[in-house]
């Protein structure tokens, strides 16, 4: 059953390279799932939680969004929550991996689990977020493109093939992935490399496209799995990342 | 309670009681929005386009808006005749409100079995027959004769906006029970690429707009009272006094597309309306004697 629900914006600030936006709602989305808000524009706008608390949520998009315009104290007309989020409960041991501008779903998951490493991959040392805003308990591991910050190279492969989730991906008991879809393949395939039976569950991949309607209706959003084509809005947004290696 | 009569001409007919329904690709296969629009409240369900085959989705960007339009290609993708009438027939035969599939025609062969399957589907009340655009008129036709020839229940033929002209009055005069007017036309946007600035992909499909709606409302003021068939028009429909206007125009019910996912409510909020006005109007079916 789909629930529509008034979200009150509290607050809206800068956080480079995103915009932060504050908001009261009584049933919030957990992590990897979202909301459909309506912002005026031809469609709904998924908005996921980057950061979560009792009837509120946080969320972090990109500068220009619509929420940005929005004034504090704004009520938004939201659909949801929607779709099929993050399943973690009971890992000891989770690994988040993302591209900067993709990490925003994966925040809330910090402090999920007891042991968190997470991976951070930019083209460039500008885009990686402040790692004061991680907290001191997450084992931090950097990524450019360009050497500017922690490692060289890209998630898949880093300079001298040695990608630090060559050693993570052993080492954790779920793994969490917020990344352009067209990465997921590359990464599935470094899954099985590391990993010698991973299960359904160990990696999770949230799939980050429009939604038009958030319910099933539209067929806009279809992904193709290992299973057969799927609808990110009602199937994922959180799909068995290596059921999205297709190739 | 005044019923609007969809198929006067056909033996089964396909009696609604309010004027007002989601067009096809809107609203799934009739589960989507459970929950959030009382299907008690409209005319009838038009599903997810259907195709005899199953469909992929289209490859690539399938979505790009500009301001309130939006071009969207999906390719229709469905599992086909056979997989929807096995997971759907369930749902569709306890929905109080009559379901109209809408069929993608493909090849007569394949139209008339696809008909033959879903005609005997209990709750299926009708068949909405969607053409390509710039279907070539004697096709059309053949197409229509194929969906008719199996099927105990009306056939609905879904115009494309770009034919009407050309297709209307043959396929009324050829026994199509109603026409839809129109299906979305076609359109092309350029969808900027985040990574690449400056670099531009272009997405072809539907067209879905607000601004439809005055180019739906000529149509109907040019053809509806020239077709001796009821016309459920579609386009651009956003209030309940647009509905009104459709309705003021001749047309026997209205279809709500794509706009319905921004606002889920509209598609009651009109039914509520229509409903009331229905009560203190008696809706004529002599014109259609």
């Amino acid at each position: 059953m789909v629930k529509q629900q008034q979200a009150t914006l509290t607050r809206v600030y800068p956080l480079p390279p995103f915009w932060a936006a504050d908001f009261a709602l009584a049933h919030p989305p957990t992590p990897g799932k979202f909301v459909l808000a309506e912002l005026g524009g031809a469609l709904r706008e998924p908005l996921y939680p980057a950061g979560l608390a009792e009837a509120q949520f946080t969320t972090l998009v990109r500068p220009h969004h619509p929420v940005t315009q929005l004034l504090p104290g704004a009520t938004v007309d939201v659909l949801g929550p929607l779709g099929h989020g993050f399943e973690i409960e009971g890992a000891q041991r989770l690994l988040l991996v993302a591209e900067a501008l993709w990490l925003p779903p994966l925040l809330p998951l910090l402090e999920a689990a007891p042991n968190v490493a997470l991976v951070i991959e930019a083209t460039t040392r500008a885009l990686l977020p402040s790692p004061t805003r991680i907290p001191p308990a997450v084992e931090l591991h950097l990524i450019t493109q360009d050497g500017s910050a922690g490692h060289l190279g890209t998630l898949e492969q880093g300079h001298d093939n040695d990608t630090p989730l060559r050693e993570l991906l052993p080492w954790a008991e779920r793994a969490c992935f917020a990344c352009d879809p067209v990465r997921y393949p590359a990464l599935a395939r470094l899954v099985r490399e590391t990993r010698l039976h991973p299960g359904a569950d160990f990696a999770q991949a949230l799939v980050q496209m429009p939604l038009p309607c958030g319910v099933g209706a539209c067929e806009v959003c279809r992904v193709m799995t290992r299973h057969g084509e799927r609808r990110a809005c009602v199937d994922g947004p959180v799909f068995d990342l290596l059921a999205l290696d297709v190739t | 309670m005044s019923w609007i009569e969809l198929a006067p001409r056909h033996k089964m007919g396909l009696p609604i009681a309010l004027p007002v329904m989601p067009a096809a690709g809107a609203f799934g296969y009739g589960d989507a929005y459970r929950g959030l629009i009382d299907e008690t409240l409209l005319g009838a369900v038009v599903t997810h386009p259907v195709s005899p085959r199953p469909r992929h989705a289209a490859q690539g960007t399938r979505l790009a808006t500009r301001g309130p339009d939006m071009v969207i290609h999906t390719g229709w993708p469905n599992p086909g005749v056979r997989a929807v009438i096995r997971e759907y027939a369930p749902l569709w035969e306890r929905l109080t409100v009559p379901v109209i599939v809408h069929l993608l025609a493909t090849t007569p062969a394949e139209t008339s079995s696809a008909c033959a399957q879903l005609s005997r589907v209990r709750g299926v009340g009708g068949i909405e027959l969607g053409l390509r655009s710039g279907t070539a008129s004697r096709d059309a036709l053949t197409l229509l004769e194929a969906a008719e020839e199996d099927s105990e229940v009306p056939i609905i033929v879904r115009v494309p906006f770009a034919d009407v002209e050309r297709l209307a009055m043959r396929l009324a005069r050829a026994g199509a029970d109603a026409l839809t007017l129109t299906a979305p036309p076609r359109a092309i946007l350029p969808v900027a690429d985040e990574e690449e600035p400056g670099a531009l992909t272009y997405v072809r499909g539907r067209l879905y707009s607000r601004s439809l709606f005055p180019l739906l409302l000529e149509l109907l003021s040019q053809w509806v009272r020239r077709l001796n068939v009821p016309v459920l028009a579609c386009g651009g429909i956003a209030t309940p006094e647009e509905a009104r206007a459709c309705l003021a125009l001749g047309a026997a019910a209205v279809q709500i597309d794509a706009l319905l996912w921004r606002e889920p409510a509209l598609l009651t909020r009109i039914a509520t309306t229509l409903a009331a006005d229905a009560q203190t109007t008696e809706i004529s079916e002599e014109r259609y004697d």
